[in-house]
């Protein structure tokens, strides 16, 4: 096993481990925390299959941004600093199926996709910002596109959603 | 028109320009302060001034100077006088922990005996040692100064004016003298001069 | 093993600076602060003009007691400082100070910076609530508002500079600047200073660690050495911005003899912009916070699209 194989192991494992302690701690900042912790290995994972950009990526948007998105919902509504007995509801084990279920569908189609195709990390270029770029702009721009249009729907009815309000606070007091 | 982001550049020039020039701080413990003469700074007292009349004590709003006194006789001079009694100051301190340097004291003692000096350097560990006795009050009598110069077209201190104005009378009583004839002697010339 | 050597050796070059340029921006700091107000400040530390002051500080915060509040969540409370101190010397890496005088160069560099920086502000999130304080979780919301709304200008800005230079390497960056360049990103200049300032909560964007409302913010519990590292952070912050902000906008090392004296110009122009960054904090009052929100949303966010706009036009333009 090279070193890159020891780091994938470890990293992968720490990603799971953190993950699965985000879905059990009862105390809810902490899972937010340990989600930091989750998304910041997958960085390194994708750091560590050459996909540089998309590792930073990763960073900067879901643990600069996401993550703090997150802090900052749960400081504005309850920021508990205890432990929370009522977060571990009845929905556990079918909650724990669909993740399963899940994970075997994710796992069956890269499978399925890739089969035995070797990644050669000497001469990779795949995640370089260029071949991204490239890639995403060339190849995939329809669906690219696509996915900028379904933000857009995204903002836009947000931005209906706040002005329905803003209009009838009647409404808005009966919610 | 205002050109926007005017005030923001002047808030900047402002600081910069503060920035070029001296800054105000005294440098207090290296350089001492270039203090006026009438600063209150400490209450010296001149000892042989001090009749012991208590008016100071007795001003002083928070009750802040002891004086212990006695009498001492003092023998005739002269053959069958009187003896004399004098009054001889034991102890005159002053707590400047309760002090609060509205200078009453010295204003209404009637001899000059206190005076202020810019001397301000005399703080305590302790509030108790902050009462200073008469020996250490006499020691600050040498920092007063002198007072100062009064100001260009100032009207003259009283005694000044006093005494020439007797002087001019003794001046034009002497003229008149030399102008008339046999003129009567002027009446007595030192005892009308003496303020 | 000379390459492991080599690497060791430049971190920890890195490492003495990110130790003492944030020292001298602080005395800087204290000496310019103090003569704006017509003051001298620390004079008596080091015998000459108060240069050991923050050696003096820092001696004094070792020695102070380490004190962690009864609520408070205690292994939160006690790597929040780390989380928000390491960041800064990780992207202290990545800055190059001339031509190959750099930690480590990244082809992504400038995308590194800004990931990497956005993760410090976790590190304040994480004081702010474990403190189990309301100040501290006031500004804690502070913070985590204040850098949603001016990480958007702030990355901004960026993509502006690296569309601009065609690379988003820091070293290429500075190969393709131009001096003609201060004109035309004159605006992602000023965007990405202001923003970059609103992200270290300095003044006058310091609303979530206002003093005078809030007692010190997020940092209100904090005490002796976690506080001095965060307040460590701060002015590594500082160096960061002043260094990136002289990078990608003012040419790094470009200028004259910049064959010998590259390295020089790096560090002038990081100084130069460091002390805007304190002669602005003496200038202006601290804003308030929708005066705070409005700024980015309404004035830096339109000003950076203009900014890429621009970009876009003269890449296309002159390609």
């Amino acid at each position: 096993m090279s070193w890159v194989q020891v780091l994938f192991v470890l990293l992968s494992l720490v990603a799971v481990a953190s993950a699965l302690l985000v879905v059990t701690t009862s105390n809810l900042v902490h899972a937010a925390l340990w989600l930091v912790v989750t998304l910041g290995s997958i960085a390194g994972v994708f750091l560590l299959l050459a996909a540089e950009f998309v590792a930073w990526v990763q960073v900067l948007i879901y643990v600069g941004a996401v993550v703090v998105l997150l802090l900052f919902a749960l400081m504005l509504t309850r920021a508990p600093t205890g432990r929370q007995d009522d977060l571990n509801v009845g929905r556990v084990v079918p909650a724990a199926i669909v993740a399963v279920l899940v994970g075997a569908v994710l796992v069956s189609t890269v499978v399925a996709g890739f089969h035995d195709v070797q990644l050669d990390l000497e001469r990779a270029v795949v995640g370089s910002a260029s071949v991204t770029g490239g890639t995403v702009f060339r190849l995939w721009v329809l669906p690219f596109e696509v996915l900028s249009v379904l933000l857009l729907a995204a903002l836009v009815g947000a931005i209906v959603l706040s002005k329905l309000r803003a209009d009838e606070p009647a409404e808005a007091g009966e919610d | 028109m205002r050109f926007p982001g005017t005030g923001l550049a002047k808030g900047l020039a402002v600081t910069m320009r503060q920035m070029t020039r001296r800054s105000v701080t005294a440098h207090y413990p290296d350089a001492l302060p270039d203090l006026p003469p009438r600063s209150r700074g400490v209450i010296a007292l001149i000892e042989e001034n001090c009749t012991s009349c208590m008016l100071c004590a007795r001003e002083c709003p928070s009750w802040c100077i002891y004086i212990d006194s006695h009498k001492d006789v003092v023998p005739a001079t002269t053959e069958g006088g009187r003896d004399k009694s004098r009054n001889v100051l034991d102890r005159f301190a002053i707590d400047f922990s309760l002090c609060m340097y509205c200078s009453i004291c010295i204003e209404v003692c009637p001899f000059d005996a206190l005076h202020w000096s810019p001397e301000f350097e005399y703080a305590e560990l302790d509030i108790r040692e902050l009462t200073h006795e008469k020996d250490r009050l006499r020691e600050w009598m040498w920092t007063v100064p002198a007072p100062s110069a009064l100001d260009p077209h100032a009207e003259p201190a009283k005694e000044l004016g006093a005494a020439e104005k007797a002087a001019d009378k003794a001046r034009a009583a002497d003229l008149s003298a030399a102008e008339g004839a046999p003129a009567p002697p002027p009446p007595d010339n030192s005892a009308e001069e003496a303020p | 093993m000379s390459d492991l050597l080599e690497a060791l050796l430049r971190v920890l070059v890195v490492l003495v600076a990110f130790l003492l340029l944030p020292l001298l921006v602080g005395q800087a700091e204290h000496k310019a602060m103090a003569h704006m107000q017509s003051r001298v400040g620390p004079m008596y530390a080091g015998m000459f003009h108060g240069w050991a002051q923050l050696v003096a500080d820092g001696v004094k915060f070792v020695q102070k007691e380490d004190v962690v509040p009864r609520d408070a969540d205690p292994a939160v409370f006690r790597i929040a400082p780390a989380v928000a101190l390491l960041p800064y010397f990780v992207v202290m890496l990545v800055i190059p100070l001339g031509p190959g005088l750099v930690g480590q160069d990244l082809d992504v560099g400038l995308f590194f910076v800004l990931a990497v920086m956005g993760i410090g502000v976790i590190g304040t999130l994480m004081g702010g609530w474990s403190s189990a304080n309301k100040f501290s979780l006031l500004g804690g919301i502070r913070v985590a508002a204040q850098l949603m709304a001016y990480e958007l200008p702030f990355v901004l800005v960026g993509a502006s500079v690296a569309m601009a230079a065609g690379t988003l390497s820091l070293t290429g960056i500075v190969e393709e600047w131009q001096p003609w360049w201060l004109l035309w990103q004159g605006i992602g200049l000023v965007v990405f200073f202001v923003a970059g300032l609103a992200e270290l909560q300095r003044p006058p964007f310091d609303m979530p660690v206002a003093d005078a409302e809030i007692v010190f913010g997020p940092y209100t519990e904090y005490g002796g050495l976690r506080f001095a590292l965060f307040i460590l952070a701060e002015y590594a912050g500082i160096v960061v911005l002043s260094a990136l902000t002289a990078v990608l906008f003012l040419g790094g090392w470009r200028g004259p003899f910049e064959d010998s004296l590259g390295w020089l110009w790096t560090l002038v122009k990081t100084f130069l912009v460091a002390f805007v960054v304190i002669w602005v904090r003496v200038a202006y009052p601290r804003m308030r916070e929708d005066q705070l929100q409005r700024l980015a949303w309404q004035g830096l966010v339109p000003l950076a699209l203009l900014q890429l706009a621009l970009t876009a036009v003269g890449v296309v333009a002159t390609a």
